[in-house]
């Protein structure tokens, strides 16, 4: 994710990159050689903010790193802006320890749940603020991906990452709460499949003070997913409203079978230009945004604190979970 | 228009309307019903196939292989497959992808690729292990000795590269392409406008390569904007640009879609097909744009 970011924030107007710090040897080696020489690379990030003049620092570690690295910047540099990759952290604890780092800095400080800037989930959320489907009854989300077919070595298999429901459910969670808010309650079960520390499959329920229940179900070991892909589909007393990363689906109810409109608007129907596209355009817009909300010195909407309720959420799935869990 | 290639989306579950019924068409599809696609694409006017280095499209190489479909059409592989080696990484890590990817190959797949020498002397030269893993990866289609039209580096490794002015792993790519497969280097790109910037600011030739980048009537994928792509486009006389997405993921129909494209500056166009009668209406429409209906027999 770093390299992704990297390359787009680079392509931005007025924006460069000026410095990269990578611990891997030979990621470090192939980037020294394959890219141009006024970039400097270091192995240490402190170093790093210490020597270059920086405004921003994206911090796309793995996840367990996010918030030390967060601390010890906002310690030592009380002026710079920082965009850490979702999760903003692997627990809700130390979510907190990271927003209470950035209290009363001068920085941005911004998370990339970058779903929210596909212009198919804010139609979504658009369609629900209209009430298009009179009240809300219930919802069913899902995450899914092929992330996982086998025991693997990498750090997203270790203890403490939180496995597929910190790096797969994440996204899915927070937009079940931009659209539903922070449940009320929460029940949940989750498994391991291949993996030996973390889980490869949870089921969330959870309910809301408006009355909404819903289910995500979120697995990295389904076969055939070629990309990782989101289904939240919401019923509500009038009809229904399906949205996945390529299209959002109305339902409206007629008073027959014949009277039932469905309406469905792909990606392709939206506006998706952006200045330089690398991977979804979504990125593009996220990086936008963080910039923006440097130029106006005004927090985003995707604000640490706002973040951290997604690991607030986990946790509740975790704890819950603890004795529900089949390995 | 000259270069009318098959594409692979709807053989690796690809589709920019639905993912969903993309997966679900492909749990469909066999091996023999993809080869009479194929044939059908050929007898139709395609001229070649493009397509990531995906291990089902090996198995796709296989099938035409055994079927006898490969005749005189050429291959654009893509390279390298991104989401595959994503993947691969989350698995074994970076160091741990590079030891297995060269452990797929034989001992004499690997004196070919010089290999014998290890990993520690691979890793101490970055340009040199690019050149590894091109030889590595289009291995399988060497073996088979089919005809390459050309080999297109990856739109995200393309476009990094643009964004970076990465000249030397522009140059090292290109250089390898055409030294030990004698063809011209492609480039699949979501940035068109930029990339040709980049080319021209730093005396690079666009005429000697093969671009590959989204073209369509709505300006899906088309960065900045439609109307940029048009007007480099229009400047960029003897370029062999192969228009991609021109039914921008099946949103367009197919009449409009070359309807557009017919008036713009380009070599060809890559579209992906998933069922014989699918084949036959592209190819059929697309062959028109090189011999208009009047001047067919």
């Amino acid at each position: 994710m770093g390299m992704l970011h990297a390359g787009i924030v680079n392509s931005l107007s007025g924006i460069q990159v000026k410095a990269i710090c990578e611990t891997n040897a030979l990621l470090a080696k192939f980037a020294k050689e394959l890219l141009p020489k006024p970039i400097a690379y270091y192995h240490d990030y402190l170093k790093m903010i210490e020597d270059e003049e920086l405004d921003a620092v994206f911090i796309a570690t793995p996840i367990e790193a996010h918030v030390p690295i967060v601390i010890d910047i906002a310690r030592t540099r009380k002026n710079l802006s920082l965009f850490v990759e979702k999760p903003l952290a692997a627990t809700h604890d130390e979510a907190q320890a990271a927003c209470k780092a950035v209290t009363g800095l001068n920085g941005v400080h911004m998370v990339g749940y970058q779903k929210r800037f596909s212009p198919i989930f804010q139609r979504a959320k658009e369609l629900l603020l209209d009430e298009r489907i009179g009240d809300l009854m219930f919802f069913r989300a899902q995450a899914f991906s092929s992330d996982v077919l086998r025991q693997g070595k990498s750090w997203r298999f270790t203890k403490g990452t939180g496995g597929v429901l910190l790096d797969l459910a994440s996204h899915v969670l927070d937009l079940v709460m931009w659209f539903f808010g922070e449940p009320e309650s929460v029940l949940a079960t989750r498994r391991r499949i291949y993996s030996r520390e973390v889980d490869d499959y949870v089921h969330a329920t959870m309910s809301f003070s408006s009355g909404v229940q819903g289910y995500v179900d979120a697995c990295w070991s389904m076969r055939d997913f070629r990309l990782p892909d989101t289904l939240i589909e919401v019923q509500g007393t009038k009809g229904s409203i399906t949205v996945t990363d390529d299209y959002v689906k109305l339902e409206i109810s007629g008073e027959n079978p014949f009277e039932t409109s469905v309406e469905v608007e792909h990606r392709q129907s939206f506006n998706t230009s952006v200045p330089f596209l690398l991977a979804d355009p979504e990125y593009t817009k996220e990086d936008e945004a963080f910039f923006s909300a440097i130029d106006s010195k005004r927090m985003p909407e995707l604000s640490f604190v706002e973040a951290s309720k997604v690991n607030a959420l986990i946790d509740r799935i975790m704890k819950f979970s603890e004795g529900n869990r089949s390995t | 228009m000259k270069t009318f290639l098959i594409g692979d989306n709807a053989f690796i579950g690809v589709s920019h309307l639905s993912h969903d019924h993309a997966r679900q068409r492909l749990k469909e599809l066999r091996l023999e019903a993809i080869s009479r696609v194929f044939e059908t694409a050929f007898s139709c006017g395609a001229t070649g196939s493009s397509f990531t280095v995906h291990p089902t499209n090996l198995l796709i190489l296989d099938a035409l292989e055994n079927a006898g479909t490969i005749g005189n059409f050429e291959l654009y592989p893509i390279l390298p497959y991104a989401a595959g080696y994503v993947r691969a990484v989350n698995e074994k890590g970076v160091s741990g992808l590079i030891s297995d990817l060269i452990s797929r190959y034989s001992f004499s797949d690997k004196a070919k690729l010089s290999l014998r020498a290890g990993l520690s002397t691979l890793a101490l030269d970055p340009t040199g292990m690019m050149r590894t893993y091109i030889d590595a990866e289009l291995l399988p289609i060497f073996r088979r000795k089919m005809k390459l039209g050309s080999v297109l580096l990856h739109e995200v490794v393309t476009d990094l590269a643009v964004s970076f002015q990465s000249r030397n792993l522009i140059d090292s790519y290109m250089q390898h392409i055409r030294d030990k497969y004698s063809v011209k280097p492609g480039f699949v790109t979501r940035n068109l406008v930029r990339f040709v910037k980049f080319f021209r600011d730093v005396n690079l030739q666009v005429e000697d390569i093969v671009i590959m980048t989204p073209v369509n009537k709505i300006g899906f994928q088309m960065t900045p904007s439609r109307e940029a792509c048009e007007g480099c486009l229009s400047e960029l006389h003897g370029a062999n640009v192969i228009a991609m997405s021109i039914l921008a993921g099946g949103y367009l129909n197919l009449d409009d879609a070359v309807e557009y494209v017919r008036h713009l500056n380009l070599e060809g166009a890559v579209v992906g097909v998933s069922s014989e009668e699918h084949a036959k209406r592209v190819f059929t429409k697309l062959r028109e744009i090189a011999m208009p209906p009047e001047t067919m027999a």
